[in-house]
């Protein structure tokens, strides 16, 4: 990539009068494979580079993207970008204004052991096509699926004042997924592997088994009871459901931007606004937002403005104690800006994100928490969302269950959805286990033109009580 | 910059690399497209944003192989290299059935879908049409407090040609206008919400916009509980919109087998009842996704994919057809959520076309709206719905949030405003119980999907949050 071209972006906007500009340079790879029933559906490659220019202008923000690189086609992007503030500084009755950080100078990047593009292509698929073959277990396993992604992008931020950080990051996943039929009854079990590195995820254990194990899944939710419906029940969360716990009810709401109603006309807003400093949760309740942790697919080191990651305290104990900050956010707040502000290629502005999002470790044993239930539930790994705007009532289903009766798993469970109210549920956790983990969530959705994020989300086993929804 | 970009000139010399390297068939398919955004958040102009992006996607198939690669750099040295990345995937990608680029055909003029009124519309002049919709919502009532909102202007050029000669253009305008109003009285406050989409100026109505959202929002201040239960209800414009693109995913054969199963298996079944019927028709004049041909360069036509309740036919592309030995619906899209790839409204060039209905829309049945409401002795009115999901996308069971502008009817007339409730049901049981139709089409929907939609009548359970 060529530096200067982003240097002479932020000269060219501060000539014509722009407050504050900032520019990122990015080179990105992509690939993509998907591979389904022994037939490779796609293979793409894409290369794609560009700048994105902010402006901040009469307390205005206004944005243009470019994917030419020209002098001329940059020197346009930024007058284009610094008129649209102009036009927009006229219905902007108090004017933006950024909490100070640090002009940080620094080059970092995620640990990659096998480059993406050191693996040839062919080899991927053959790999690929393997794995979606140990998915087959059995007849009743009619369709496989391994849908995989691998991503790197190279990015220089700079900014008008001084600001230049250069970070290369890659990204490689992998969902897989197996679709059982019986008769009329058909069920799947998927499961994603994924980190901020390359390649060598997939070497260090074998995906053939982990695979064997999901089409075996799949083929035993044929044999599994229909969950019945029953309010208040004590249940006991996998970790992988309560990332999406931790990504919908804590995450998104937990977003500056949200609590001051700006995502009102989309994702909506968020029903803990106003309540910093107060009780929401029992002693159990502790969340972090922290980009910092090395593989995590929410990793890096400085955000999308230039701030410097930090671990985030978002509730420790039941105690709302922060929320996440862009710089204009964290000025609103009268606090220390936080490093929340990301965007998912050059051709986006930025917005307040989640990194990795996760519930504190506890003290409990998993085994102890479900041997001292007397009956209740074990509900595993996430499947489908429906949240309210105020992430206050939320639905969540899940791909699995067993009723547990006496501190015991028994029967096991398919068709399974929990519904709650955020404040009911974190008031209801009674137990968190040890060695909680992050998962990699590809997908994460925010913003107009949507722009999807790669998080991380997790936690330990949880205990709390909701209600079971089932079969209608 | 775009007038002076010559898209058959790339794609001509993307055909040439092809052909020079080795590929017994290529094609290519070059986009210009440009977004200017402009999102409102609390009552003002919050940031003005635009994108301009251009490149180039590009597919080959060589020694039974197929390979694509996108690129954004359109210099010579790019694109052979673009090339010999898509050659390169074309070796992993070896197809067990005969497959072959579209051959052209002569593809049919689409009216009302280009206007240059909205292309020469300065990015000034947006910033105020958009704070319009502000200014009509404040005005409405004081107890207006705040408003947020978007307005997209979306202009987009692209050229698909292929060595069978094919060359195909699809140049097109739209835009997006959507307001979320908030009211607030004493400790009470509630949300109303419109949005719009068209293809020229002339349908573009920012004061209605903000009024429809502000009346929405006022009436929701005196909304009283819902006891649970199972209710007549009828969906109106939103809501069907939601139902409408549900059918749009479940009719995609791969995205069927990834993430939406439910209409696997059923093709010849009944999923609605006789009253419903859902066609895919991308020549609809001033269609909010028409255009002449699809985006491998096959031309449009009109379909069933639901007729009178009956599942007829999954769509097609000409890959997803030649690999289950069937004709392409011209489904060719390229517009599908990629983590990692950006994707605008618009046309997009780094993804390879999947089948996907491009214009769908329920058939207007021979039900005046008020009809249908003069119809209904007790039941809802739902105009929105929110985060709606498939929990469970195998048996089909459906939820969505009524956050705004849900409303009881008694003896044909609405009687008052209903508290936020959540609609919890089966989508194919929804879809088996319509009972009416309205005879009307307009524009809705939500955060870039739009579609026209008539007003249905059917069964759902709902439940206050």
């Amino acid at each position: 990539m060529d530096e200067d071209i982003a240097f002479f972006a932020i000269d060219h906007a501060r000539k014509l009068g722009a407050g504050y500009a900032d520019a990122r340079l990015e080179a990105h790879y992509n690939e993509l494979v998907i591979v389904a029933n022994g037939k490779v559906e796609r293979a793409i490659i894409n290369q794609k580079c560009g700048i994105g220019v902010r402006t901040l202008v009469k307390g205005a923000w206004g944005f243009q993207s470019s994917t030419n690189l020209s002098k001329d086609s940059v020197k346009n992007a930024v007058n284009t970008a610094f008129k649209v503030a102009k036009a927009s500084s006229k219905h902007v009755p108090k004017p933006i204004k950024l909490a100070p950080t640090r002009a940080y100078h620094d080059s970092y990047a995620t640990i990659v052991k096998t480059d993406l593009e050191d693996v040839a292509f062919e080899d991927k698929l053959r790999e690929m096509l393997l794995w979606e073959n140990r998915l087959h277990v059995s007849r009743a396993v009619v369709r496989g699926m391994v849908d995989y992604s691998g991503i790197k992008i190279d990015k220089l931020f700079v900014n008008s004042e001084g600001a230049n950080i250069r970070f290369a990051n890659t990204l490689t996943w992998a969902i897989m997924k197996a679709d059982a039929k019986k008769g009329d009854l058909t069920q799947f079990y998927e499961q994603t592997m994924g980190h901020s590195g390359g390649f060598e995820i997939f070497e260090k254990e074998d995906i053939g088994k982990v695979a064997q194990e999901i089409g075996r899944k799949a083929d035993a939710l044929l044999k599994a009871t229909p969950v019945r419906e029953e309010k208040d029940a004590k249940v006991v969360l996998d970790p992988n459901y309560v990332a999406l716990l931790s990504h919908e009810i804590i995450g998104h709401p937990s977003e500056a931007d949200r609590v001051l109603g700006r995502e009102a006309a989309w994702a909506g807003t968020t029903w803990w606004a106003g309540k910093i400093g107060e009780k929401i949760g029992s002693k159990y309740f502790t969340v972090y937002d922290d980009p910092t942790v090395p593989e995590t697919f929410g990793y890096y080191l400085y955000d999308d403005e230039g701030v410097k990651a930090k671990r985030k305290v978002l509730a420790e104990k039941g105690l709302l104690k922060v929320h996440m900050h862009s710089r204009e956010t964290a000025a609103v707040f009268n606090v220390e800006p936080n490093a929340g502000m990301r965007a998912i290629t050059f051709e986006y502005i930025p917005l307040i994100r989640m990194s990795n999002t996760f519930f504190a470790d506890g003290d409990w044993k998993y085994e102890e928490m479900v041997e001292e239930t007397r009956h209740g539930y074990l509900v595993s790994t996430q499947r489908h969302p429906s949240i309210d705007d105020r992430r206050y009532n939320w639905t969540i289903s899940a791909q699995e269950g067993y009723e547990i009766k006496n501190g015991e798993l028994t029967t096991h469970l398919r068709d399974i959805a929990l519904t709650s109210t955020a404040p009911k549920f974190f008031v209801s956790i009674d137990a968190a286990s040890r060695k909680g983990k992050v998962d990699p969530v590809p997908g994460c959705g925010k913003g107009d033109p949507m722009q999807g994020l790669y998080v991380g989300n997790g936690g330990p086993y949880l205990r709390a009580v909701a209600n079971i929804l089932g079969m209608r | 910059m775009m007038k002076t970009l010559d898209l058959k000139g790339i794609g001509e010399l993307i055909l040439q690399i092809g052909e020079q390297r080795g590929a017994e068939e290529t094609e290519a398919y070059v986009v210009s497209n440009r977004v200017l955004t402009v999102r409102l958040v609390n009552n003002a102009v919050f940031e003005a944003k635009g994108v301009h992006d251009i490149g180039a996607g590009l597919r080959v198939i060589k020694t039974r192989g197929l390979g694509f690669s996108s690129t954004a750099d359109l210099s010579p040295k790019s694109l052979k290299n673009a090339v010999k990345a898509a050659l390169d995937a074309s070796k992993a990608r070896k197809l067990p059935f005969k497959y072959t680029f579209p051959s052209p055909a002569k593809a049919p003029r689409v009216s009302g879908v280009y206007d240059d009124r909205l292309v020469k519309l300065p990015s000034d002049g947006a910033v105020e049409l958009a704070y319009d919709m502000v200014k009509a919502s404040m005005a409405f009532n004081r107890k207006i407090i705040d408003n947020s909102g978007v307005f997209n202007l979306i202009n987009y050029h692209t050229i698909v040609m292929n060595s069978h000669g094919l060359a195909a253009r699809d140049d097109g305008t739209f835009f997006e206008a959507s307001l979320t109003a908030t009211a607030k009285q004493g400790a009470k406050s509630s949300e109303g919400a419109e949005s719009t989409a068209g293809r020229s100026l002339q349908e573009l109505k920012p004061k209605e916009v903000g009024q429809n959202a502000a009346e929405m929002a006022i009436s929701g201040l005196k909304a009283q509980r819902l006891e649970e239960g199972t209710y007549s209800i009828l969906l109106d414009l939103g809501p069907v919109s939601i139902i409408t693109q549900y059918v749009e995913l479940l009719s995609s054969p791969p995205l069927a087998k990834k993430d939406y199963p439910l209409f696997l298996d059923k093709v010849g079944k009944r999923v609605g009842s006789q009253q419903l019927t859902v066609v895919d028709d991308p020549l609809m004049p001033r269609g909010v996704r028409s255009s002449p041909v699809d985006q491998e360069g096959t031309p449009s036509k009109k379909f069933a994919i639901v007729q009178k309740g009956v599942f007829r036919t999954f769509v097609y592309d000409s890959f997803y057809a030649a690999m289950e030995k069937r004709q392409s619906t011209g489904s060719g899209n390229r517009y599908y959520f990629v983590v990692g790839v950006s994707q605008f409204p618009g046309r997009n060039y780094n993804l390879e076309p999947i089948p996907r209905a491009r214009n769908p829309y329920i058939l207007p049945g021979d039900w005046k709206r008020d009809e249908i409401f003069g119809d209904m002795k007790d039941g809802l009115l739902a105009k929105r719905f929110h985060y709606s999901r498939l929990t469970n996308p195998t048996r089909g069971d459906f939820t969505s949030v009524l956050r705004m502008g849900l409303y009881r009817v008694k003896e044909g007339t609405v009687v008052g405003s209903v508290e936020k409730s959540r609609l919890v049901d089966n989508l194919i049981d929804i879809m088996k119980n319509v009972d009416a139709v309205s005879n009307k089409l307009v524009v809705a929907g939500s955060w870039g999907d739009y579609v026209h939609a008539p007003v249905i009548r059917t069964k759902a359970h709902v439940t206050p949050v």
